[in-house]
């Protein structure tokens, strides 16, 4: 017997037996372990078909072992008896196929749970977790974790990291060139010699062995490219580390999810290694690999599963290892329906958030006080849960913690805990942007974990659940809205979980303090002072410029850091050009103390649209930079009317480049029909067809949603721009208010 | 996630389209007048959604009605602020 501490890396199904883990031991040796492992899942329903299903399960399935047994239904929180069947990790979805296709009245539980959450549910691990394993030569004996998913600061694995980038992107036009950086060292391999570049890839990841690969489109082309390339020339080509398993190609799909159609693109998962696609990576953009490793650890899905999926299936697994902890079934496709409700009941119960219509104009000195993780909280200190009473009223439940409150407490605890460490640590701390991305995927699963409890097909889900938290949460917020009034401040603005207030004389975050006090007294809930603004500016509806609109405004806080929200700069379908100029212009604004310095500097800002307006209008503007993405909603043939997307996709269908629903199409406007071009290197598009006057209505918009709160509105604005700004005198034509 | 019921919103721009006729036959300086009404109503979206009323035309009218009330108190102090500074 042999013992060793070390993280765990890679944890996966054995093609004959149990599971294969991956660990990377403190001496930083890379050890491959196996260990018997069966997996059971249950069938409930009428006892005379329950019978015939063991017994076509024995006669088809010899090596399943099958016997009856009880197990807790969360919903009628009885035990109700059930067909178990344990077999071996490998075969379990096969089996599960069969059988429900057989029997397809019968319900069928721990059906579709990953092996990794199975393992974390009964071991308590997670991806990264340093264990102490003991062992015989190849077969793990014991396994202790020795730290958990909740530690801030979790020891370190030596993990090894390969980057792959490529020379271009390949949606556009094909790459010719790799680099491939690893510890400091760079090396270019052109792509075209095909012997040489998989011997020298062969020989960088023989030698340094990398635990992490990342690339930039690595699922979609450039490992299925390099695969092809070993195939054609018969040389093998190692990206897996456990020579025993090929590398895993899951295919491309489209789904709908909050109103739109999202693209899933293919995936090329690695086994004893961990492949990462930033491009692939939903947490990628806006974060970067401590928040892939923080999901991963926090849900326990592979570090790979846990980079591409959506933080709502990351929540989810957390309550199926609640659940299977707890001895609950988990069911395969939920049959929990909506309580039947009266036009009453329905009127009042179905409805979002509150939000109001914030107060138009510039305010200063405006603090914005938000309930911390406001949903999550109620959930939590409410004890909201599918299978409890739901509560009338914000107050302690008299119930003991349900499956949600229990699954979402540590999260809960452990943002907060990571948001309190952030504030504590200096501004120019370079730990914050690692802090940053861990607790913003924390954010993402607790936000989900809230839209979940209200989705029909959500495991541990019930409408009526979803419906008591956003009452609740609507509650706190009007508490909070009254606590503000009483105290002699104005609220300018209330939004889910957030409200912005302003009282002469206080401008500092002490001044807000007893406000803060009289909330929590109120509603018992977290809350904090976010910021305080120096000026911020709701903006009106670009639809009716009576109205404003709850998610429309900018400003800039007091440690002169800004807010943008609802304007061009934030939209995924504004032009770089556009998102630059609107970037500099609020960068002149933000320098801005209070609302007489803004107008101050309105002269200053308008000659930098001007300047910007010009060329654009003159075209010298990289037509690169005009490029915009609009996203595919439907199939090309289900449009009457094609939008300019559609029109796009079907140029790039044209040339052999179909385009997937929910996919983002880059694409140029243009002169004369069809007014658009899609964005291709294989696409010829001249400069001078660009439609440069329609770019120079697109900048006036974006440039007059920031100066329109200056009395600079877009009408305004154009009539400065054509007349190349010859007639305009600040103070006498736009006097100050 | 759907929605059975349309929020405020969506409920108040539906409830001014189908007074389109009515509108249309009105004189252009109503019209406008109409317009701020309906403006005046969305204001308090967030509040009618609140209220759940059987019948949310009636905390629409209340929401104009309120509107039309504020701009009163309005226009009364500034007369009475006026009428202060000539008297004193």
């Amino acid at each position: 017997m042999a013992e060793f501490s070390g993280w765990l890396l890679d944890l996966y199904e054995d093609p004959q037996a149990g599971v294969v883990l991956w660990f990377i031991t403190e001496e930083t040796k890379r050890v491959r372990l196996r260990q018997v492992f069966p997996v059971t899942f249950y069938i409930g329903g009428e006892e005379k078909e329950l019978k015939r299903a063991g017994v076509f399960l024995q006669s088809h399935f010899p090596s399943a072992r099958i016997f009856f047994t009880n197990r807790k239904d969360l919903y009628s929180q009885s035990q109700i008896p059930v067909l178990a069947v344990e077999t071996q990790p490998i075969h379990i979805t096969a089996l599960v196929r069969r059988v429900a296709k057989q029997f397809p009245r019968l319900d069928y539980y721990d059906a579709d749970i990953p092996i990794a959450i199975r393992y974390a549910s009964r071991f308590k691990t997670f991806p990264l977790a340093l264990c102490r394993v003991t062992h015989e030569e190849e077969q793990l004996q014991a396994l202790e974790v020795l730290d958990s998913p909740w530690e801030l600061d979790p020891p370190p694995p030596p993990l090894r990291t390969l980057q792959i980038d490529l020379d271009c992107d390949p949606r556009y036009g094909k790459p010719e060139l790799l680099t491939i950086r690893f510890n400091d060292k760079e090396h270019r391999i052109p792509i075209q010699y095909e012997r040489s570049s998989l011997i020298r890839l062969n020989s960088i990841l023989t030698n340094f062995d990398p635990d992490l690969l990342l690339t930039n489109s690595g699922d979609i082309w450039l490992l299925p490219y390099l695969l092809d390339m070993s195939k054609r020339t018969g040389i093998a080509l190692n990206l897996n580390r456990d020579p025993n398993r090929s590398v895993m190609i899951k295919k491309e799909g489209s789904y709908f999810s909050y109103g739109r159609i999202v693209y899933r693109s293919q995936q090329t998962l690695l086994f004893g290694r961990c492949h990462i696609d930033s491009r692939n990576s939903m947490l990628w953009q806006d974060y970067d690999l401590a928040s892939a490793l923080e999901m991963a650890r926090v849900t326990r899905l592979p570090i790979q599963t846990a980079a591409r999926c959506s933080p709502g299936t990351g929540i989810n697994m957390m309550e199926v290892i609640t659940a299977l902890r707890q001895g609950v079934l988990v069911p395969w496709q939920k049959t929990h329906g909506e309580e039947v409700k009266n036009a009453y009941q329905l009127l009042r119960n179905d409805q979002g958030g509150l939000v109001y219509q914030p107060i138009e104009g510039i305010h200063e000195n405006v603090g914005m006080i938000d309930f911390i993780s406001l949903y999550p909280s109620i959930m939590t200190y409410c004890n909201i849960s599918p299978e409890l009473p739901v509560p009338k009223d914000l107050g302690v439940s008299p119930f003991p913690p349900g499956l949600i409150p229990i699954t979402l407490r540590p999260l809960l605890e452990k943002r907060v805990a990571m948001k309190q460490h952030l504030l504590s640590l200096p501004p120019d701390d370079p730990q914050k942007p690692y802090y940053q991305a861990r607790t913003s995927s924390l954010k993402m699963l607790l936000v989900c974990c809230f839209g979940y409890m209200g989705y029909k097909a959500a495991k541990f889900g019930r409408i009526e659940s979803h419906e008591a938290i956003s009452a609740l949460g609507r509650e706190a917020l009007l508490r909070a809205k009254e606590a503000a009034e009483d105290m002699g401040f104005t609220v300018l603005h209330l939004y889910v979980d957030g409200i912005w207030v302003k009282k002469e004389g206080c401008s500092q975050p002490d001044d807000f303090l007893p406000l803060l006090n009289e909330i929590v007294d109120q509603t018992s809930l977290p809350i904090a002072l976010d910021c305080i603004y120096r000026w911020v500016a709701f903006l009106p509806s670009k639809q009716d410029s009576h109205m404003t609109v709850p998610n429309r405004y900018f400003g800039t806080k007091q440690d002169g850091s800004s807010t943008v929200r609802g304007i061009e700069i934030r939209k995924h379908d504004t032009p770089a050009y556009i998102t630059r100029m609107q970037e500099d212009l609020l960068g002149i604004f933000e320098t801005a103390a209070n609302v007489r310095e803004l107008h101050n500097l309105l002269p200053r800002a308008l000659s930098l649209v001007l300047e910007r307006y010009k060329n654009l209008r003159a075209g010298r503007v990289r037509t690169a930079d005009l490029v915009v993405h609009k996203r595919m909603s439907k199939e090309l043939s289900a449009y009457r009317v094609r939008s300019v997307a559609a029109i796009a996709a079907q140029q790039l269908e044209d040339i052999g480049q179909p385009i997937r629903l929910g996919q983002r199409i880059p694409l140029v406007y243009t002169l004369g029909k069809p007014g658009v071009s899609a964005w291709h290197e294989h696409i010829p598009l001249d400069p001078r067809s660009v439609n440069y006057a329609y770019y120079c209505e697109l900048l006036t918009r974006a440039a007059g949603a920031i100066t329109q709160p200056l009395q600079m509105d877009e009408e305004a604005l154009n009539m400065y721009l054509i007349s190349d700004g010859i007639n305009f005198a600040s103070e006498s034509l736009f006097p100050l208010h | 996630m759907g929605r059975t019921i349309p929020s405020a919103n969506q409920y108040l721009i539906q409830e001014q389209e189908s007074f389109s006729r009515f509108r249309r036959a009105l004189r252009r300086s109503d019209q406008l007048a109409l317009d701020e009404l309906f403006a005046a109503a969305r204001k308090h979206a967030a509040a009618l959604s609140y209220a759940s009323h059987a019948l949310p035309f009636e905390v629409a009218l209340l929401s104009m009605l309120l509107e039309e009330h504020k701009e009163v108190m309005r226009l009364r102090q500034l007369i009475e602020a006026q009428s202060h500074q000539e008297n004193g």
